[in-house]
């Protein structure tokens, strides 16, 4: 009972920053269910402290997500110079054609999913495991030298990550090749394979954001009563045991939320990481080409503000879905883990 | 007890903040599609203004009652000493027009989008250069710039004088307007850059053809293992296809792969799936073979000049004779034992185009606060000395001195803050006032060569309108750099097959509709 409680607890706090987007009920926050029957109105006046404190969020996401959502419009007309936007004419569902005329979204979709889910999944899990360790490490320094280290690759840039890979594997004067022909091995040609890309964009993806997304699941960690560990260790748990029997079932709720967040943006692609080190390699896009980079490159010979438009809207309206039927399956499963 | 509470909120608070900066990180991008909007909305209305506010002055001349910043765009990248050369100009233009200018450069990393992006943002861009390669036609089509003709003899009377009036009839698009051409004859034409040291040293055939091109580079393989034969980057289309077709005396850099020769303009065929691309792809993949062709070529992203000026590379398929000067000058100030050669296709080819006038431009946007102000200013730039030898060769005697009428620079390319056409400065060339550089001697051997073979651009004039095939555009374009470049670059082994591959997308994505409607405007446009 008590663990139950504590959990909601932290699902409280942190989605209280939410509340802007998540449109989460203003009855969590009045601590009381009672309120939906006596209306909108009195919720309004009886919390009004509340609610104003609540006001430079919400015109921070009108401003920002809300309001420019206008320019969605832009996705059903022609781009015209000479015309504003509401003046541009209309051409319904032309400007998404581009986006099937080749025959590549289904294959774009499932890549860009793909990527995603494996970033996500292999992200959390490697994060938790790694912030386990780190938790359980007792020795201060090598602890935060060992933070330090996961966490530096977050500042590096993918201009200069792909100025690095390039020169680990370009065929000639690679430093993979070099070392290959040092012992007499043949040398490989990287960019030509396209198979070896989905391996290395992932392991890059990883190497780059291990760091941060562990401090999450680290600052969470840190927050579990010791009296668990103690109860536990009284009861003989070894090691092991405490970690699995409470410090894994602790940080389901941060990795549930963490997920959905996550599961919203699936259809936009870490397009910098992609375009920096594919680039122009037509060789490779059949495993790596994404939404984002196919659109870029489409639109970057043929600037058009009516297809960059739909394109992102598709990428929108199929995240929209996705968030939202994944968290009804969470609703149904368990109501507590829930965004909303 | 009570101070684990404490931490505890706040761990709560930092998974809080960090969940939240996460989700900011993801809604950066979705501001994008509105910024547009309303920067193209008030353009008409602040056009409308300006030319009603001049309209009360005097016919001749225009208002220059309120003081102006004009904001100047430029590609490429600035020169180091390009404050020094705007305060001068400032000082100047103050006086005469009380006006100011700001000129900006994009660099040459993404140019062409970040072009796009100028124009289309409706952001207040006073002036911007226009060319064929930076599809000035179709912008002026679909009506980005504003037409120049009313505005002409108003504001730049003598620049109006000066262009002679078949160049002005050549930037026309459906009858107007929209650029200022610039008036130097040159060829831009191609012709293969090599390394005439090298090929005394190992006694290599010149390169004057496609078989003794490759000659001279199975020489250098051999010889100099170490260096790359060609400068290549991941613009395998401009740089092997394009150059390749020019050699074959196709009309220009034709699209959609279009055939048209120069020698009979009427007759437009499908050159992609033709046996004259099949020979084109076999040539590059025995080229690739051999080595000459880097198998990364397609992650490179070098410029093509600066492995040949750093000695890297050995050859340039093709490049033109202006920029193969300026190679030439660089590396006879940083490695003087080093000679580089020339070797125009035109003597290939039996014929040679002198620039169109579309070529090099200036335009004014749609998104101009003060066309009237900005043509004029541009007016200063082509014909008064003054502003023209500033923005093209410096400060006298900070940054070249002349020295019997040619051009000195003073120090090397790299010490002096502003070497010679520093600020890019191809379109308000001047002829009058030039200063032409001693090597420049060469390109203008060149260039009297080449005069003796001229014949006009026929291609440049022609003003494509995609827009009832724009989506078949964008999606043949994916299709092209994912399946033809790197048959291009001779990266495919079985080359029928990847030809076969690609032809059976291409079609998927609308090839034949695109070739179809372009055939039909070209053939209009020939007529």
């Amino acid at each position: 009972m008590r663990h139950r409680k504590r959990k909601s607890g932290i699902l409280l706090v942190t989605q209280l920053p939410l509340k802007g987007t998540g449109g989460l009920s203003p009855q969590i926050v009045s601590g009381t269910r009672k309120g939906r029957k006596k209306g909108f109105w009195h919720e309004l006046v009886h919390n009004r402290v509340l609610f104003l404190m609540l006001l430079p969020t919400l015109l921070f996401f009108l401003v920002n997500s809300y309001f420019p959502m206008v320019g969605v419009y832009y996705a059903f007309t022609q781009f015209d110079f000479n015309s504003g936007l509401f003046n541009a004419p209309f051409v319904g569902l032309k400007n998404f054609e581009f986006l099937w005329r080749s025959g590549t979204l289904v294959k774009l979709t499932l890549n860009t999913i793909g990527y995603n889910l494996a970033f996500i999944l292999l992200g959390n899990v490697l994060a938790i495991v790694c912030a386990i360790l780190l938790s359980e490490l007792r020795v201060k320094w090598f602890k935060k030298l060992t933070q330090s280290v996961m966490f530096l690759p977050y500042f590096v840039s993918f201009v200069i990550l792909s100025v690095i890979v390039y020169n680990v594997f370009n065929y000639d004067n690679g430093f993979l090749n070099t070392l290959l022909s040092q012992f007499g091995a043949n040398p490989v040609d990287v960019y030509n394979n396209p198979v070896i890309w989905i391996l290395l964009i992932i392991l890059f993806y990883l190497w780059k954001n291990l760091g941060y997304s562990m401090v999450i699941y680290l600052a969470s960690i840190t927050g579990i009563s010791e009296e668990y560990y103690e109860a536990a260790k009284i009861d003989g748990a070894h090691i092991f045991q405490r970690i699995w029997y409470i410090t894994v079932p602790m940080l389901k709720s941060t990795f549930v939320m963490l997920l959905l967040f996550s599961l919203g943006s699936i259809m936009k692609g870490q397009f910098d990481l992609f375009y920096q080190l594919i680039g122009n390699n037509g060789v490779l896009y059949n495993t790596t080409d994404i939404l984002d980079t196919y659109v870029f490159r489409s639109l970057k010979v043929t600037f058009d503000v009516g297809m960059a438009t739909a394109a992102g809207l598709y990428q929108s309206l199929f995240g929209f879905f996705l968030i939202m039927t994944v968290n009804y399956i969470i609703r149904k499963i368990n109501d507590d883990y829930a965004l909303f | 007890m009570r101070k684990k509470a404490g931490r505890k909120s706040l761990v709560t608070l930092t998974t809080g903040v960090l969940a939240l900066s996460l989700l900011a990180g993801c809604g950066g991008g979705n501001s994008n599609g509105s910024t547009g909007s309303t920067g193209t909305d008030s353009n008409p209305g602040t056009a409308a203004a300006t030319q009603g506010a001049a309209a009360t002055g005097a016919d001749t001349g225009i208002d220059t009652s309120k003081k102006v910043e004009l904001q100047f765009y430029m590609l490429g990248d600035a020169p180091k000493d390009l404050p020094a050369i705007q305060a001068e100009i400032n000082k100047m233009a103050q006086e005469e027009l009380n006006a100011t200018v700001k000129f900006n450069y994009t660099s040459w990393t993404d140019w062409d989008q970040k072009y796009k992006l100028l124009l289309s943002s409706g952001q207040a861009i006073d002036l911007i250069f226009t060319a064929d390669w930076t599809q000035y036609q179709s912008y002026a089509k679909r009506g980005a710039f504003l037409a120049l003709d009313d505005l002409l003899p108003k504001a730049a009377p003598e620049l109006q004088q000066f262009v002679p009036a078949p160049m002005w009839e050549d930037v026309k698009v459906d009858g107007k307007i929209y650029t200022v051409p610039a008036t130097f004859k040159e060829y831009v034409t191609n012709g293969f850059v090599y390394r005439e040291d090298l090929r005394k040293k190992y006694n290599l055939p010149e390169p004057k053809d496609l078989a003794s091109y490759e000659a001279y580079m199975d020489g250098i393989a051999k010889n100099e293992p170490d260096m790359m034969t060609m400068s290549l980057n991941s613009d395998v289309g401009n740089n092997l296809h394009y150059i390749y077709t020019e050699l074959h005396k196709m009309i220009g850099a034709l699209p959609y792969g279009m055939g048209v020769k120069y020698d009979s303009p009427t007759t437009v065929y499908s050159y992609w799936g033709s046996d004259e691309q099949k020979e084109e792809l076999q040539m590059m993949k025995r080229w690739a073979d051999k080595g000459f062709i880097p198998k990364n070529v397609l992650n490179i992203k070098d410029t093509m000049q600066d492995p040949v000026t750093s000695g890297k590379a050995a050859s340039m398929f093709g490049d033109n004779p202006n920029r193969f000067n300026d190679m030439k000058m660089k590396i006879s100030t940083t490695h003087p034992d080093w000679e580089l050669a020339y070797s125009p296709f035109g003597l290939t080819t039996g014929y040679a185009t002198p620039v169109h006038p579309i070529h090099n431009g200036f335009a004014i946007p749609k998104s101009s606060k003060n066309p009237e102000r900005a043509l004029a200013f541009y007016q200063k730039m082509v014909l008064d000395k003054r502003y023209n030898q500033l923005t093209q060769y410096g400060i006298e005697g900070k940054n070249y001195t002349v020295e019997d009428g040619y051009y000195k620079l003073v120090g090397t390319s790299t010490s002096n803050g502003f070497t010679r056409e520093g600020m890019n400065g191809w379109a308000w060339r001047n002829p009058e006032f030039m200063l032409l550089d001693k090597g420049f001697d060469g390109v203008k051997a060149i260039f009297d060569e080449l005069d003796k073979i001229q014949k006009p651009d026929l291609f440049l004039g022609f003003a494509e309108d995609y827009t009832s095939y724009q989506a078949e555009k964008a999606a043949l374009e994916q299709v092209e750099k994912q399946y033809l470049f790197p048959l291009e670059a001779g990266l495919v082994d079985d080359v029928d097959k990847g030809l076969e591959t690609f032809m059976q997308k291409a079609k998927q994505a609308g090839l034949e509709k695109i070739q179809t409607e372009w055939t039909k405007q070209w053939e209009a446009y020939v007529k």
